[in-house]
């Protein structure tokens, strides 16, 4: 442990000589409430993910996060992550049989 | 309208997931954790085992990888997991031995043993070209020259590392103990002549000491192996000492005796179909069966013993 | 040597049986949508796969494992290139200059040439592993723990300004990737460092995780803190011409390519993530040979040869210490040696003696699978391509699908899901400040290697630190470190006298 911090030292120092360049600060407009939205839902699905199970966390992903930028027809939103959703399940649990969360719908 | 379809399709999925009354452990497939990551000796021992399992248990037996925290990871959440039977874990050596180095959630308490698998002794190897020709003189040597020997390990606090340090206790010797990352790497150095000799565990390091290239000198064994009769345990040679690693299965705490029974049942039929005995024979491992109590009488030995060794290392 | 070029006929005879053709192709394609998913890699990919394989005989059964390990290679490059993330480890440089590419419009040309200098790469690699195999073996033995801190003491100081732009924050970034790679188990002494009682934290930050999280959610982030209009755009995509590389391309891709044959080939011998490594240098070297080195960073080609070959070859490599010693430098190739553990062989100094149809057999393949990849991928780099013609505000939805999926694949951990996701965060930052994420990649790659390589040594020598420079490997690197240090200081001050003088 002690030359692991020797070795840490050793740069740190080289770093002291660092003058840190903040670039364009970060103006509030719509898209940052976008972003702030869209972080949200990525840490709440995760927050599921066990508990929901792999098929409707990835179909509630993916509705939440193409309304949240901007698809507002549900006609198309809808079925778009139904779909996803499914594919990605056949595709990864049946036919590549990873191990994925199953949730409560047992899936 | 849209709406309307989703609600119903949302009533729909929640309808069909209504509990189906568990008929008959089991109704869905088995789920073996392994605390390490894929590759290892345990990894395959237990994939070759669930792939046979499986047919006997009338459901699929599947492989789930949970590396990290030197298997404290995979360890605890299945000692958290629902004591129904579906959740397994290899439990190997280690088990007994991580909760005294660091402060776990679990210990081999936290689950209930159900079969025990294969068991291998310890040993060291070295160079075929090594000044050493028998224990003795290897021993003789480390008298000599304390913490000079280097041998390596497979991991600082690990299965055969600790090995290594009860056998220095047992034959009153000191060596210098060079830990790497795995088996591989230190069976590596060894090759390459950057340390004296390694401490391991079959398969690692077997298939060069068939090809001449490095040399059993110390065998922790109650037996000899077929493979190589000619080499001693070290028993035979005056130093009373035996030990290796056990790897079995084990189910979280309170789980129904009936499943433990029916899961010990059909494992012991997996390990018995000639596909598994032909692998474990390609492994070079050692097929030892224990039942769920002779297991639990083995962790809880071990717990103690490694307890102790433990101490005697960190004053 | 002939007697290696009769058994290599044999092999390729074996090889083309139409049962071995298939499952190579299989693994193949198996690999390459392996690689694409981010995160899921060729260790989980052929660990899964291993079950599928046991009714197979252990030369089939390995060819098409071997098929999924450089598939996913293949496969990895892609989602680079087209969606900044990367595939898997060895694919974050591509990432780099690939994207760029790609944005400009150009994504054909470089998936092309991905495909292109992989198989180059591929087939020298091959004839190297063929007739240099033995005595490769042996160098790679030699290096022991002093060795490898030279080798990576080296590395580290060479490469952690990979990018080119500023030192300083390049080294910044690479101090912090030294941190958040000592958290976890202190891998000499066992004690637990930095994890505040965290279980998770005990395995230390999975690399996957600072990966995906720096350059692929951080990519989406950005993206989505545009306005929406941008988001209804997709990327320009140019006419059918301009989907392969033009004649220019393909000149100033072929020095990259063979260079990076060559470093790829040798570092894979080094045990380790070595193809991650390789690409780093084939980068940093073709940066500094460039007679333009400003364009690295926005679009150079060379940028995307170089390390896509080096990537290649470090694979072939690879499998050299697995075949002649039994000894897996990689994790991939560490799985292949459970594989063939399962199946009966015992891969050692005796494999190529005993089981020559096996060892040649998989040789012969591996170098149709890098043609049958070169196949499948050249033409469906037009539909690869067409991907980007998907508007923003759909594809980033379906990337962060990917990235959470591939993720959990890797350790079957949310933690790990949560590390990607803080990452993602720091690598929007990272981009709004304009810090690169590569040398904070290379730093926690190489700096718990060089900390257990540095304890190894010292604990071998007996508080020794002469055993560095008493060993003629471990000198010449350490030496070479030096000089590399001290050229650009004696440049600058023959500059300041040829100034005084003039």
């Amino acid at each position: 442990m002690a030359l692991s911090s020797l070795l840490l030292l050793q740069l740190f120092f080289k770093r002291r000589q660092t003058i840190v360049k903040k670039g364009t600060v970060v103006e509030p407009s719509g898209s940052t409430k976008q972003l702030i939205f869209f972080f949200g839902t990525m840490v709440l699905v995760t927050l599921f993910f066990n508990r929901l199970g792999f098929p409707l966390s990835s179909f509630l992903l993916m509705l939440t996060l193409l309304r949240i930028l901007g698809v507002k027809r549900w006609t198309f939103n809808l079925p778009l992550s139904f779909m996803t959703a499914i594919v990605c399940y056949f595709l990864f649990v049946q036919w590549l049989k990873i191990p994925l969360p199953k949730g409560w719908v047992g899936l | 309208m849209l709406k309307r379809i989703f609600s119903i399709l949302f009533v729909l999925s929640l309808i069909v997931v209504m509990p189906i009354y568990a008929a008959e452990f089991p109704t869905k497939e088995v789920q073996i954790i392994i605390p390490w990551a894929p590759g290892g000796a345990t990894d395959l021992i237990f994939r070759a085992l669930a792939a046979t399992t499986g047919k006997y248990l009338g459901k699929a037996v599947v492989v789930v990888n949970k590396p990290g925290g030197a298997g404290a990871v995979g360890y605890t959440e299945t000692a958290q997991a629902k004591p129904d039977g579906y959740t397994l874990v290899s439990a190997i050596t280690p088990l007994t031995i991580l909760p005294h180095q660091v402060t776990t959630a679990f210990t081999y308490k936290s689950f209930d043993p159900v079969i025990n698998v294969v068991k291998d002794p310890g040993m060291f190897l070295v160079r075929s070209d090594a000044p050493w020709k028998s224990l003795k003189e290897f021993l003789d040597y480390a008298k000599k020259n304390p913490d000079m020997i280097t041998v390596g390990n497979s991991g600082a606090g690990g299965g055969v590392h600790l090995i290594a340090l009860a056998f220095e206790k047992t034959a009153g010797v000191k060596f210098n103990h060079i830990p790497f990352s795995g088996g591989g790497p230190s069976v590596t150095a060894l090759l390459g002549g950057h340390i004296n000799a390694v401490s391991v565990s079959p398969p690692e390091g077997i298939e060069h000491v068939k090809a001449g290239k490095l040399k059993i000198i110390a065998l922790f064994a109650e037996k000899r192996f077929e493979l190589f009769p000619d080499v001693p345990i070290v028993k035979e040679q005056g130093v009373d000492f035996v030990m290796g690693q056990w790897r079995g299965l084990a189910a979280s705490k309170g789980t129904p005796p009936d499943v433990i029974k029916k899961l010990h049942d059909t494992f012991k039929q997996g390990m018995d179909d000639p596909v598994f005995i032909k692998n474990a024979k390609d492994m070079v491992v050692n097929l030892s069966y224990l039942g769920p109590e002779d297991l639990g009488k083995l962790m809880a030995a071990d717990h103690e013993f490694y307890g102790k060794l433990v101490k005697e290392i960190k004053k | 040597m002939f007697e290696s070029l009769q058994h290599l006929i044999n092999g390729f005879g074996i090889a083309t049986t139409i049962h071995n053709l298939l499952y190579c192709l299989i693994g193949a394609i198996v690999g390459t949508l392996i690689g694409v998913l981010p995160g899921i890699g060729p260790i989980a990919g052929i660990a899964l796969l291993i079950p599928a394989t046991f009714g197979l005989n252990p030369t089939s059964a390995i060819i098409m494992l071997a098929g999924i390990y450089y598939g996913a290679m293949y496969g990895g490059s892609t989602t680079s290139i087209l969606l900044n993330v990367p595939g898997e480890t060895a694919s974050v440089i591509t990432c780099i200059d690939g994207y760029q590419m790609a944005q400009k419009g150009r994504a054909g040309p470089a998936l092309a040439i991905c495909a292109i200098g992989s198989f180059i790469a591929g087939t020298i690699g091959i004839f190297g592993l063929v007739f240099l195999a033995p005595p490769l073996a042996e160098a790679a033995l030699a290096f022991g723990p002093p060795e490898y801190f030279s080798l990576m003491v080296f590395g580290f100081i060479v490469l952690s300004n990979v990018t080119g732009t500023s030192l300083t924050k390049s080294l910044m970034m690479a101090v912090i990737g030294l941190i958040i790679g000592t958290i976890g188990l202190d891998p000499v002494t066992g004690d637990a460092r930095f994890t505040f009682g965290s279980i998770s934290l005990l395995g230390g930050i999975e690399f996957v995780a600072v990966a995906i999280g720096l350059f692929g959610i951080g990519e989406v982030l950005v993206n989505v803190d545009q306005p929406s209009e941008m988001l209804e755009q997709h990327v320009f995509v140019p006419r059918l011409r301009e989907l392969y590389p033009t004649l220019q391309d393909l000149k100033k891709s072929i020095g990259p390519i063979l260079r990076g044959t060559g470093i790829g080939f040798g570092v894979g011998l080094v045990p380790g993530p070595a193809p991650v490594i390789a690409t780093y240098a084939s980068y940093m070297t073709e940066r500094r040979i460039s007679k333009h080195p400003e364009e690295f960073g926005k679009g150079a080609i060379e940028g995307v040869a170089g390390p896509e070959s080096a990537n290649n070859a470090a694979c072939q490599s690879a499998f050299i210490p697995l075949f002649v010693l039994g000894i897996p430098f990689a994790p991939p190739t560490a799985i292949l040696l459970g594989a063939l553990l399962i199946h009966g062989v015992s891969p050692g100094p005796m494999l190529i003696g005993q089981h020559p149809e096996l060892f040649w057999g998989v040789i012969a393949s591996m170098y149709i699978g890098n043609f049958i990849l070169l196949i499948l991928n050249l033409p469906f780099v037009p539909l690869f391509a067409n991907i980007l013609r998907i508007p923003k505000k759909i594809l980033l939805p379906l990337v962060i699908l990917f990235c959470i999926t591939g993720m959990y694949t890797v350790n079957n951990s949310i933690f790990d899901i949560w590390m990607m996701l803080l990452f993602g965060g720091l690598g929007f930052l990272m981009r709004k400040w304009a810090y690169e994420g590569a040398p904070l990649l290379l730093a926690l790659v190489l700096g718990p290697k060089l900390e257990v390589a540095f304890r190894q040594s010292l604990m071998i020598s007996h508080g020794d630190f002469g055993v560095f420079v008493n060993r003629p490997i471990s000198m010449v690197f350490l030496l070479a470190t030096a000089i590399f240090l001290v050229i650009p200081l004696i440049r600058m001050v023959l500059k300041k006298q040829r100034k005084e003088v003039s």
